[in-house]
């Protein structure tokens, strides 16, 4: 059984790369959001293992759908996507939940060395 | 990407419970209804089935969630039916075979022919159909229940909560800092994560920097805090390094002595029970204080309180070191755990009756030479139930360890046909090994130990008048390797016994400091059995060889100067003279003089020096000199046993 991911980010570039990584590493890409409402429902749809988010997006950003998502399954791992320079937001993320985060630019292995150490923790 | 830790771990645990499996397989084909057993079984494939999950080694973790499926069936039905404990043995052998897989970074091998076989023949047979249905749904709503139920536990996931299923050990109070690698983004956001996890192991005490400082956007690339948990270091350890950007994690008292000592150990975890590093850290406390006193006493010139302080520090520094050995004691059961199903194994093999007992399984010995010691073990067990059991005879096999002293004492035995000296001994001569005269010379015990020259048991027809098999004399040099000593008894027809005496640890050795040839050298003093001084006129001399008489014995005396050939110092008027004890005998080594005893930390000596006969390893004297450490008893085999241990050519040359 494949870990299954759920990618959000509203650039298709972001979500194509992350796409192509998660696929190489073997991991199941079950659905794309493009904005943070799209996430929440996305989630519900199809209960992933793992959600990487991005911060900034329309409608509801990335730390907004986060909590959307907490609220609906505290278990949830979500993985948030940053640019370099948006510490404060990240740290606002891991205090509202997430489970780790990626900053961009990023490399491939650690991308997938996070999504693993996510996965494989209780 | 760093799973390496984690992989260790489950390596480890997930063996621990595969032993436990053989031996509860073993119990229930005697105990086909055993209820209990059977249960234990079943937690035992369900921890192995939780961890191989968490670890996303697919085919490990369904091979056991069959297992563990198909004992649930069994305790429904009340029973394992015949024939099916076999089916369960070699389910647990390809278990095994997938764990070696994964130790050795390969793909996990096909699992599918096993559950093949189990669905066809044996399982229907076994589990009435409705029962089995009612046994499947009812796993999955178990396992679908504890996917959705946050906290449930898995036992022994490689995560903080797992020792949650244990009895809850006393919590320990330390400190551990946690060093971010350089590339961290965040550090803020990754200590608050870093905390988060500390929490979720224990209460935190105190931490730097602290949450308040890391949410205004303080991050430093370090955490430092104190923490009470019950969850053992280790433990602690794997988690918090499995979080992203973790570099290193400190314990306070962490000085990972044994972890540098042999490279192959490093990442290797020992578990420790907490009241052991409570009183560890409450020794360092104590030391740290002891280190004060020492300090002011010093200023102030004050010579009688540094004498008082300085024993005290002395008595802690022993009893630290005691701890600190304690840690690494593990009990034999944690080796000797397969033995069961090995002889069960091997009984059906050669249709034989063998019956294992064991005896002394707490007995508790370092790590590192339990580890050393499995394959030994094997060897002697199997040797016992191949050759020295009779077929059509009840036969038993034993395992019994205990403290001796210093040392542990295990003695495998058997209740077999034995061996018999004089056959040995014509052995020897007819394979060319001894010349008869020499052969003639060797004692009972002294021909006993000819199973142990390389070669010698070689030859089939050999193996079965001798009753042993090959190797013994890899099974000697490991034991001797780890300080230990082998000892043969046997007597036809009343079966055969091997004492094998090891150090209950390596790392820390009493030594007794002596000259020879002008240098200090040490000895350890499990090898010696009494020093004495000797008179010259009592040696008296028979060609080139000298003895002296001890009571009612003779024996040889030799000199350790010119079995090292090192310079020989004319003796004075008395001799010093160390007694050692060897398989059969005794032998008076005679050195210059005696300088002491005391505890060494013993350092494995590397290439070339490791190769020197009888240099078991080095020690660092207190003003930086390197103290060479002998082991006498490959030097006088060397002396005396040449020819027993160089074999063919010797003999040639003799003859």
């Amino acid at each position: 059984m494949a870990l299954r991911v759920l990618i959000v980010d509203d650039a298709l570039f972001m979500r194509n790369m992350l796409r192509d990584i998660c696929v190489r590493a073997g991991f199941e890409v079950v659905a794309e959001g493009d904005n943070g409402e799209a996430a929440l429902e996305l989630f519900r749809e199809h209960r992933p293992d793992l959600v990487t988010m991005d911060i900034v997006m329309p409608k509801r950003s990335g730390i907004e759908a986060l909590q959307d998502i907490m609220v609906e399954d505290p278990q949830a791992r979500v993985v948030m996507v940053s640019a370099l320079g948006q510490d404060s937001l990240v740290l606002e993320a891991v205090e509202a939940g997430a489970r780790d985060f990626i900053v961009k630019p990023f490399k491939e292995e650690k991308v997938v060395d996070i999504i693993r150490r996510v996965a494989a923790c209780a | 990407m760093d799973m390496s830790r984690y992989r260790e771990l489950f390596l480890s645990e997930t063996r621990e419970h595969l032993n436990q499996m053989g031996r509860l397989l073993v119990v229930l084909e005697q105990e086909p209804s055993g209820r209990e057993t059977i249960d234990a079984l079943f937690r035992e494939a369900h921890s192995v089935k939780g961890m191989a999950a968490s670890m996303g080694y697919e085919r490990t973790a369904a091979l056991a969630h069959h297992l563990e499926d198909m004992l649930d069936g069994f305790r429904r039905g009340g029973g394992v039916p015949v024939g099916t404990i076999d089916h369960l043995l070699s389910g647990l052998d390809l278990l095994e075979g997938l764990l070696e897989d994964l130790q050795a970074d390969q793909p996990e091998r096909d699992i599918a022919a096993f559950l093949a076989a189990s669905a066809d023949p044996v399982a229907p047979v076994v589990i009435a159909p409705e029962n089995a249905n009612e046994g499947n749904l009812e796993l999955i709503d178990v396992i679908a229940s504890e996917d959705a139920e946050p906290g449930e536990k898995t036992p022994a996931t490689p995560a903080l909560t797992a020792v949650a299923l244990q009895p809850p050990p006393a919590s320990s109070v330390f400190q551990v800092t946690v060093v971010l690698t350089e590339e961290a983004t965040a550090p803020a956001a990754r200590g608050l994560l870093i905390l988060r996890e500390l929490e979720r192991a224990g209460e935190v005490v105190n931490a730097t920097p602290t949450k308040e400082t890391l949410r205004q956007g303080g991050g430093c690339p370090r955490v430092q805090a104190w923490l009470r948990t019950v969850v053992p270091k280790p433990r602690l350890e794997e988690a918090l390094r499995a979080i992203t950007d973790v570099d290193k994690v400190i314990f306070v008292d962490d000085r990972r002595t044994d972890s540098s000592r042999r490279g192959g150990e490093a990442g290797r975890s020992v578990r420790v029970r907490t009241d052991l590093l409570d009183q560890v850290v409450n020794l360092t406390g104590e030391l740290l204080t002891h280190r004060f006193m020492l300090q002011r006493a010093a200023t102030q010139r004050d010579w009688n309180e540094l004498d008082t302080a300085l024993g005290q520090t002395t008595r802690l520094i022993g009893e630290l070191h005691h701890q600190a050995l304690q840690a690494r004691l593990v009990p034999l059961e944690n080796v000797a755990g397969r033995l069961p199903r090995l002889v069960r194994d091997l009984a059906r093999k050669t249709g034989k009756q063998v019956e294992f007992r064991m005896t002394g399984g707490g007995v508790s010995l370092d790590r590192l030479i339990l580890e050393e010691l499995s394959d030994p073990l094997v060897h002697l067990i199997r040797n016992a139930v191949d050759h020295g059991i009779e077929v059509g005879k009840p036969g038993e096999v034993t395992v019994a360890a205990r403290r001796e002293k210093d040392l542990v004492l295990i003695e495998i035995s058997d209740n077999g046909r034995g061996m018999d000296p004089q056959e040995l001994r014509h052995q020897a001569v007819a394979r060319r090994i001894l010349a008869p005269e020499q052969a003639g010379e060797l004692s009972d015990r002294e021909a006993l130990m000819l199973v142990c020259v390389p070669g010698f048991s070689t030859a089939r027809e050999v193996t079965d008048t001798s009753g042993r098999g090959v190797g013994m004399d890899v099974v000697k040099s490991a034991v001797e390797k780890l300080g230990g000593t082998l000892d043969i008894q046997s007597a036809v027809g009343a079966g055969t016994c091997f004492q094998l005496r090891l150090p209950l640890s390596m790392a820390i050795i009493r030594i007794l400091l002596i000259s020879s040839g002008g240098h200090a050298l040490a000895i350890p003093l499990t090898r010696v059995q009494r020093t004495l001084e000797l008179p010259v006129e009592d040696v008296t001399t028979t060609g080139f060889r000298r003895f002296f008489s001890l009571g009612e014995e003779e024996v040889e005396l030799v000199a350790l100067d010119s079995l090292l050939g090192l310079a020989g110092n004319p003796a004075a008027d008395g001799l010093c003279v160390v007694l050692l004890e060897l398989p059969g005998r005794r032998v008076g080594l005679q050195v210059d003089s005696f300088l002491g005893q005391r505890d060494a930390f013993v350092k494995n000596l590397g290439f070339p020096l490791d190769r020197l006969p009888g240099m078991s390893g080095a020690t660092v004297e207190g003003d930086g000199r390197v103290l060479f450490i002998i082991d006498p008893h490959p030097l006088l085999e060397g002396q005396t046993a040449a020819i027993l241990f160089r074999g063919k050519e010797t003999f040639d040359a003799l003859s």
